[in-house]
């Protein structure tokens, strides 16, 4: 058999010009630019909409003999919930920071603040009444979604009303009480100590590996597709005949999944420079509207050998993907068959993506650390792990070893299943069919 | 020394492709390929060109074991005709010529060369599938040939074409055959292979039935055709079949066609005709036609039966 170059390199040159100069890559290519800076600028655009408005809450007091004042007991507690820092007493509240503040005043007329509350003027009005035993009762009217952020921090705060009510009446001061309420010192000390995961990197670290895992899913199945489609297409319109007379199926797959993979990447490029650009410009852009939209995170340090880990996993695993697309779109001999052949590439890769997203809650957990050695999940997996838990540089080579094997034994095989597929012509190609022919294939 | 396909045997599955297909091909002819839809022509062509294995047997050329040669010691042209439909023609051929590695700057120098003798120069820039059939099948011609192999194969290279552009090709064969290349087509058109093959093979369900030098090939029927007029008319043709041998053919107004055996001098005709009175106006001794030679070698029932075949069956590869 003749080496893989030059041949490999011409049919990849073909193959990368006719699909970047086609006008569905650009509209497309386009299109996912425009959509994800959409995405990125969502806070600023949040922002200047005004639904970070402050929540305005109504109290009616009923029950007057209460000896703290419910009102700022709310009031604090709302505080509490949308802005941590404030409470937290380190920093000078600033006018903004103020003027976020959520407005919680008491209902001088309680029919006149209900109708406020259904005309979208107030956010809530809670009613505070006793009960026939003398105990608090709360009703709150307003967003009727359990999960509603602010319903939930007034029933905290109504739950503190009561309990620290009932101390008193057990005869525990209100000093005593602030003290019982106290949380303890708890301090978490990692078995690495390297691994010090502070709360707002780690926030950052699990969006970033979120974004790795939906990133990776999507570059494998679209431009699996497209490797698929394009074999199947030169069966289709007949020209596969005259390529594999002038070149080895090596050569041909090899060209084909580069040409495809590196199309696939120049869109996949351009839509990640279009999201970091996007990132980069919230600040500017809600400056220069005048509203607060800060950036939702921020991105931990990645030290450059990660990154190089990253684009190896990727690189590796978008190839092997693509390789096997290559062999299954070559069983087939209609375009319209593509998706049959490749259901079990895409049952694999899904299979992937949820063990990620699952693993995601929990990377310590040592299913994942399996599973991230494990080649067709490792490309999701370890990128995860690397962000988000410490991993040993010894495992990460592992996983990059064991994909890279895979990956050559996954050319082997669908050099084989290429070179007897691509000559097979009829309604279904069968498995059986294909190894049979494979197995004396030159 | 020529190309030698040695007794290969191929089977799909249960179906016996081929079985046990020799025959040789001398170098710098024009050989021609003749068999039924099915035959084993397009897998005996495939096996050759190594993109298929025989399952026995071996394909030489000059000595070398075919599965050992460079890819550029063959030019195809698969029956079924494939070019990308979107591509342009000029970058096209360069695409394919540079597979077998010949440099972009010949390559553009050949394919105007080409298109120049094909008379479609402003083709070059026109995608593919703006293009004719016929225009179609030059530029798959081209493609075949544009790294200048030694061995030309063309799987029914004619069908589709109409007869100006059947010449073209015609003069185009003409042309390799002159620049020292081998060639090899399969086709139907018996009167093509008359005019242009030195040599030919006939398969019939896997196997060759006959083959050699045509001349030889038409020699072995050990017959010979004699077409007769004469101005007697009204008189019959009994005393014609009444003689030993003899086989009427066909019967036309203006002629008739007759077998006669190896051993019988036709010129024993020519008397018996003078002999009755009649004034003869045409005597021709002449060779069997390919023609009568594939149909009576295949038969027309395995004619037919290969067509219904075809038509219902996919498009599968065993032909």
């Amino acid at each position: 058999m003749s080496g893989l170059f030059p041949n490999a390199l011409h049919v990849a040159r073909r193959e990368y010009l006719f699909r970047v100069r086609g006008r569905a890559f650009l509209i497309t290519t386009v299109l996912l630019a425009v959509a994800i800076v959409a995405v990125t600028m969502v806070p600023t655009i949040l922002a200047a909409i005004g639904v970070a408005d402050p929540s305005r809450i109504a109290v009616d007091v009923q029950a007057d003999d209460m000896s703290e004042d419910p009102v700022l007991a709310i009031q604090a507690a709302l505080a509490l919930g949308s802005d941590p820092s404030a409470a937290a007493g380190d920093e000078e509240p600033d006018d903004e920071s103020i003027a976020n503040r959520p407005r919680v005043t008491r209902a001088e007329d309680p029919a006149e603040a209900a109708q406020a509350v259904r005309d979208g003027e107030l956010d809530a009005l809670l009613t505070i009444t006793r009960d026939a035993e003398g105990e608090l009762a709360f009703e709150y009217l307003g967003s009727s979604s359990p999960t509603n952020q602010t319903r939930l921090l007034i029933t905290q705060a109504a739950s503190a009303l009561a309990i620290s009510e009932r101390l008193e009446r057990a005869g525990i001061g209100q000093q005593e009480s602030a003290q019982i309420f106290q949380p303890p010192s708890f301090t978490a000390v990692p078995v690495d100590p390297d691994d010090a995961r502070d709360a707002e990197d780690f926030g950052g670290a699990l969006i970033l590996a979120y974004a790795v895992v939906v990133l990776t899913f999507m570059a494998i199945l679209t431009y699996g597709n497209w490797v698929a489609q394009s074999v199947a297409e030169e069966k289709s319109n007949r020209v596969m005949e005259l390529l594999i007379t002038a070149s080895t199926p090596r050569q041909l797959l090899t060209g084909k999944v580069l040409g495809t993979g590196a199309a696939g990447l120049t869109q996949y490029v351009a839509i990640v420079v279009a999201a970091v650009a996007g990132f980069v410009a919230n600040g500017p852009v809600s400056e220069a509207l005048g509203v607060s939209g800060q950036a939702p995170f921020s991105l931990p340090d990645l030290e450059p050998g990660m990154l190089a880990a990253f684009g190896a996993f990727f690189l590796l695993g978008f190839i092997l993907y693509s390789t096997l697309y290559a062999a299954a779109g070559s069983m087939v001999s209609r375009i319209e068959d593509v998706q049959q052949a490749v259901g079990p590439l895409i049952f694999l890769a899904m299979a992937g993506y949820f063990a990620a997203f699952t693993g995601l809650n929990d990377p310590d957990a040592g299913w994942v650390a399996v599973l991230s050695l494990v080649p067709f999940f490792s490309p999701y997996l370890m990128p995860a792990r690397m962000l988000l838990t410490s991993v040993g540089a010894g495992e990460v080579v592992l996983a990059l070893a064991l994909l890279a094997v895979t990956l050559m034994a996954a050319i082997w095989l669908a050099s084989r299943i290429y070179s007897a597929g691509v000559l097979l012509y009829g309604q279904r190609v069968s498995l059986r069919s294909v190894w049979r022919a494979a197995r004396v294939a030159r | 020394m020529s190309l030698i396909i040695d007794s290969i045997t191929k089977r799909f599955g249960d179906v016996v492709a081929l079985d046990g297909v020799s025959f040789s091909v001398d170098p710098g002819r024009i050989f021609g390929l003749l068999g039924a839809n099915g035959a084993g022509k397009t897998t005996s062509m495939r096996i050759v060109l190594d993109i298929l294995r025989a399952d026995a047997g071996k394909v030489t050329w000059q000595g070398a074991d075919n599965t050992s040669l460079p890819r550029r010691t063959w030019g195809y042209l698969p029956e079924e005709r494939g070019l990308y439909p979107k591509m342009v023609v000029g970058e096209q051929l360069r695409f394919f010529a540079a597979l077998y590695g010949v440099s972009d700057a010949a390559a553009r120098e050949e394919i105007d060369d080409w298109l120049e003798r094909f008379r479609i120069p402003d083709y070059r820039e026109r995608r593919v599938e703006e293009l004719s059939k016929g225009n179609q099948q030059k530029i798959q011609f081209i493609a075949a040939i544009l790294h200048d192999p030694d061995v030309l194969i063309m799987d029914e290279p004619f069908s589709g074409l109409d007869p100006i552009n059947v010449r073209l090709l015609k003069e185009a064969f003409l042309e390799m055959r002159s620049r020292g290349k081998t060639l090899i087509f399969s086709t139907h058109q018996m009167e093509t292979v008359e005019e242009l093959c030195e040599s030919i093979a006939i398969v019939d369900r896997g196997r060759v039935i006959v083959s050699g030098a045509v001349r030889e090939v038409k020699r072995q029927m050990g017959r010979q055709v004699v077409r007769l007029a004469t101005d007697g008319d009204g008189h019959g043709v009994d005393w014609l079949t009444a003689m030993p041998g003899v086989e009427l053919t066909t019967r036309r107004e203006d002629y008739v066609e007759l077998h006669v055996p190896a051993d019988r001098d036709p010129a024993t005709i020519l008397k018996a005709a003078i002999d009755r009175g009649d004034r003869v106006t045409r005597f021709e001794i002449a060779e069997p036609s390919l023609e009568e030679i594939f149909v009576e070698h295949v038969g027309r029932r395995a004619v037919d039966e290969s067509e219904d075949h075809l038509a219902s069956s996919s498009r599968d590869d065993a032909s």
